[in-house]
């Protein structure tokens, strides 16, 4: 295999996606979750692209899902709900935790204080 | 202006998004298209349509079940995953066409070849025979005695004998009695001779088919006087009753005797192989009383169809019980004289059943050494390709994803090579099949059925996934970092080089194993081309000349009409000789029968020695240039006299002299006492066979109406055939003249087997030697590409032309050797396979080995020199400069 980590390497959309299902608990979507990767990262992202992520997440366990009811405001369909579970919860920790040590003392540089 | 999603976006994302993504997808873009519709409603549509426009152009993949363990493509997604690297390759493919086009052809040629030898494989060994229940049926034999007739495994049946087991066996359903006449067809322009199955009562009930029109004989026809009745064959219908249905019960003239049709056959009855079948016509089997208390001569055959729940092997058991009883009640005759069933496929086909195996095996590593060959190739776009490998990989594909999609590639070319070698062996099919019909049994039904159409799915299958696995288990252990850093330089050196070295010697080892076997072929044909036969083929033409019974009723009258013949052929200019004599060496069939030498006590008749026994005249031993050893030949002045061959000679007298010496050969008459006047040299009637013991038996008064005259000429001999028949005509123009060749066209024909084995062992090994070359062309220029900057250091550090060349030769030469070991190691296994075969050459032929061995190590200097002359011609300044 080439990555031999325990803990899955993550991309840095899924990085977004993970946190944005983390930020909305139990109110964690699709349409949701677009919308809070875009109020806070401010990229437009597609509905397909967060749903491929979502579902390739949900594929590496760190991610599960379940459908909920339909409702007449989105014309009669359903939601399908997603949580963290605690391999994703390890696997954000991971890529944080590298992020803010690589960048660690740079502040100043990144212009990011 | 409503808040709903417009109807065309909804129906166009219903079409393209993944069923089970639809409900939450357009869920979601209801939901935000609602409260962004309320604010700006032009806006919230540009976005919406934005959406669904990145939706349709990437739509999301279709989910993957939520399994922790192992993602992966399952199911309905792995079909789809297989279908878009089937389009993907077939992009690349287009993008790259001689790449595509090489590896098709190769595989197409390799594909092509095996799938032909197979059709004939399956033709011959694996169809059954288009009879009811074929399996059941059994061809019946005696076993004689080994002493007499050493060697031989089967012998025809005698009619008291046959009838004792047919009356006496219960694992039998029936039997039948069967032989062959000749009888001439006149009346009907130039006499014709045909030949006829005169067949028992049980005959057609046995083989279970029934007439296309009339029917078969009744009972009563089987009576000598009763049985001028024909069943004719579908192709005499069509040739010479014109295909009419009302053929039944007209009346046809055969040596002035008038027999009338009453069934024609339908065309499948016609089994090519088995000549009770493939007779233009049949007479029902009508013996006399005296004719069926015939004991002591064999000359009838006969088929059997086994009873309901009865093995072979009991049957066999209960024919041997039998023919014990026989022993004892007929010891004189029967001594010795054992019983056997032989499956009737089997018997059919037996004798090529090895040749075949070997050549699909043979066929089959030519497939194998153009796989090595395509997965070089493969390999090496695979290395070129590891930039894309590495970040298709980096974008998260996983191995076994990688993997799939090289083995896709590969198989998407095999299924082309395999399509074009469908229609390549289509076309071998139709040609080589009129080329064997008459040589290979059942050959002439080779055809592109379902079961070869199964072969080629099959074969391009395991084409395409043997000659991708290497590649693509090479490409998945790639190391990402490594090939990303290093911008895509692949190294010479690693182990993608190794599994290349692997793949040829591989390709050298099968090369080596199917020249061997070209090449023990070849020397065999050649020792029976140049085998000293006994006689001087070379000059002397032959026709066959048969008198009807009907008109030639007396002896005199035949010896008469054939002296004549004689007198007029010898006659003709540019004749030197001519002799008659009733069967000619190499052309099969004769007379064996046992001899008593006068004077010693008389043994039974299946304890005397054998001989094959011909019968002839003056002047056949000086046509055929047999040389004449002592005593002389026969004159006109003879009544009756003998010839004997030298191993004749042996057997019967030893060392003492036989000249003067009387013998009898007691079936044709007890009372007989032929003086041996000469003795000469032995003929071989199978050139791979030793000469049998053979006596030349002349009487006047007891011609052969069915004789085969022999004619020498001065120059080419086939300039006499038209004066020779001619000549026939002139005396009787109602005499069928049949088989005018050569005596070598004849020779050359019994080689027919040998040819078509040599020559596709020849081309097979041909193309497994050009196929191995290219490999080794190729991976050479690959490695030397690769060692260009170690080449151009080498030479700015003062290396010579021919130290590179000789580096690289060295290069290529190292897994040759290895391949040339391993390949004779295979050969020498593979020789028992071909030890029955060959003649005059044993199947591990030193010598042919060695020179094989040569041949290999030459071609693959030449292919190697091309890459080492490249690799000299480097110069260093731009080598290094450019790296």
């Amino acid at each position: 295999m080439w990555f031999k980590s325990k803990t899955a390497a993550l991309g840095d959309f899924e990085q977004l996606v993970l946190l944005g299902v983390l930020r909305l608990a139990d109110e964690a979507y699709g349409a949701s979750i677009r919308q809070e990767i875009h109020a806070r990262s401010g990229r437009d992202v597609s509905i397909n692209a967060v749903y491929t992520t979502l579902d390739r997440l949900e594929g590496k366990g760190l991610l599960r899902s379940w459908v909920g009811e339909p409702t007449a405001q989105r014309g009669g369909r359903r939601r399908k709900f997603y949580a963290v579970t605690p391999a994703g919860v390890s696997a954000v920790r991971h890529a944080y935790l590298a992020l803010r040590s690589m960048a660690d003392g740079l502040e100043d540089r990144l212009g990011a204080k | 202006m409503s808040d709903r999603i417009p109807p065309l976006a909804v129906r166009l994302l219903s079409r393209r998004l993944p069923p089970e993504w639809q409900d939450f997808i357009l869920g979601d873009l209801e939901e935000e298209f609602r409260a962004r519709a309320a604010s700006a409603p032009a806006a919230a549509r540009r976005w919406l349509w934005g959406q669904v426009l990145r939706c349709l152009i990437t739509p999301p993949a279709p989910s993957r079940p939520a399994s922790r363990s192992r993602p992966g493509p399952r199911g309905d997604s792995f079909m789809r995953t297989l279908l878009s690297d089937a389009r993907h390759a077939l992009r690349v493919f287009t993008r790259t066409p001689s790449y595509a086009v090489a590896v098709v052809a190769v595989l197409a040629l390799g594909i092509g070849a095996n799938t032909a030898i197979f059709s004939i494989v399956n033709a011959v060994l694996l169809r059954p025979l288009p009879f009811e229940a074929p399996g059941r049926l059994v061809r019946l034999f005696h076993i004689p005695p080994q002493a007499t007739f050493p060697g031989m495994a089967t012998f025809s049946l005698s009619p008291a004998n046959f009838l004792d087991w047919q009356r006496e066996s219960r694992s039998f359903e029936a039997m039948a009695a069967y032989s062959f006449r000749q009888l001439t067809l006149t009346g009907a322009g130039n006499a014709e001779a045909l030949r006829v199955a005169v067949v028992g009562p049980e005959f057609f009930r046995i083989v279970r088919t029934q007439p296309a029109l009339g029917r078969t004989f009744l009972p009563e026809e089987h009576e000598p006087e009763r049985s001028r009745v024909l069943v004719v064959s579908d192709g005499f219908w069509r040739s010479h009753l014109g295909g009419a249905r009302d053929a039944v019960g007209r009346t046809l003239t055969f040596d002035g005797q008038a027999f009338t049709v009453v069934g024609v056959m339908p065309p499948q009855f016609s089994v090519r192989a088995w000549g009770a079948t493939t007779v233009p016509m049949w007479r029902p089997l009508a013996w006399t009383g005296k004719e069926r208390a015939v004991r002591e001569n064999h000359n009838y055959q006969a088929i059997g169809r086994l009873a309901d729940g009865v093995s072979l092997g009991a049957a066999k058991a209960e024919l041997e019980v039998i023919s014990k009883r026989l022993e004892r009640q007929y010891p004189a005759d029967n001594a010795g004289w054992g019983g056997t069933a032989i499956p009737l496929q089997e018997l059919l086909v037996g004798d090529v059943r090895t040749s075949l195996w070997i050549l699909l095996g043979a066929v089959a590593l030519v497939l194998l050494i153009a796989c090595a060959n395509v997965g070089n190739l493969i390999l090496a776009r695979s290395m070129g390709r590891q930039k894309e490998l590495a970040i298709r990989a980096a974008l998260g594909a996983g191995r076994r994803r990688v993997f799939q999609h090289l083995i896709v590639e590969s198989l998407v070319l095999a299924l082309a090579g395999g399509a074009l070698g469908l229609f390549l062996a289509g076309w071998a099919i139709s040609t080589g099949r009129t080329m064997l019909e008459d040589q290979v049994p059942r050959a002439g039904e080779a055809s592109l059925d379902v079961r070869v159409l199964l072969f080629v799915a099959g074969a391009s299958l395991l084409t395409g996934v043997l000659a991708g696995a290497i590649p693509a288990l090479r490409a998945g252990r790639t190391d990402l970092n490594d090939t990303l850093k290093e911008g895509g330089r692949s190294d010479a050196s690693g182990a993608g080089s190794f599994t290349r070295r692997v793949l040829i010697v591989a390709e050298v080892a099968l090369s080596l194993m199917l020249l061997m076997g070209a090449g023990v072929m070849l020397r065999s044909l050649h020792n029976l081309r140049n085998v000293d036969a006994g006689f001087n083929p070379r000059g002397v033409l032959k026709v066959e000349i048969t008198l009807p019974d009907a008109r030639y009723k007396e002896p005199a009258q035949i010896r008469g009409f054939f002296d004549a013949l004689l007198e007029r052929v010898r006659a003709l200019p540019g004749v030197v000789s001519a002799g008659m004599i009733d069967t000619l060496p190499a052309t099969g069939g004769g007379s064996v029968q046992p001899i008593v030498v006068e004077g010693r006590p008389e043994l039974k008749p299946s304890e005397q020695p054998t001989v094959s026994v011909r019968f002839g005249g003056g002047g056949y031993i000086k046509t055929m240039e047999i040389p004449l050893l002592a005593g002389r030949d026969f004159i006109a002045a003879d009544a009756e006299a003998m010839l004997i061959s030298a191993s004749a000679a042996k057997l019967l007298w030893g060392d003492a002299d036989p000249l003067g010496k009387r013998v009898t050969l007691p079936l044709i008459s007890r009372e007989l006492k032929i003086e041996v006047i000469g003795i000469v040299g032995d003929v071989r009637e199978q050139l791979s066979e030793q000469a049998p013991p053979t006596v030349y038996y002349y009487k006047r008064d007891l011609p052969f109406g069915q004789t085969a005259v022999a004619i020498r000429s001065a120059g080419d001999p086939l300039l006499l055939a038209r004066p020779v028949i001619a000549a026939v005509r002139a005396m009787d123009r109602d005499l069928p003249v049949q088989e005018v060749r050569t005596m070598d066209q004849v020779i050359e024909e019994t080689l027919v087997a040998e040819r078509f084995r040599a020559l596709l062992l020849q081309i097979f090994a041909g193309a497994a030697l050009a196929l191995a070359s290219v490999g080794i062309y190729s991976v050479l220029s690959y490695l030397v590409r690769g060692r260009r900057r170690e080449i151009g250091i080498r030479t700015a550090l003062g290396a010579r032309t021919g130290d590179v060349v000789r580096m690289v030769v060295i290069e290529g030469l190292k897994p040759a050797l290895l391949g040339i070991a391993l390949g004779a190691a295979g050969a020498l296994l593979a020789a028992r396979l071909l030890e029955k075969m060959v003649f005059g050459v044993t199947a591990t032929d030193p010598l042919t080995l060695t020179a094989v061995a040569f041949t290999l190590l030459a071609v693959s200097v030449a292919a190697s020199l091309v890459p080492a002359w490249r690799a000299s011609k480097l110069d260093p300044l731009i080598v290094l400069r450019d790296s």
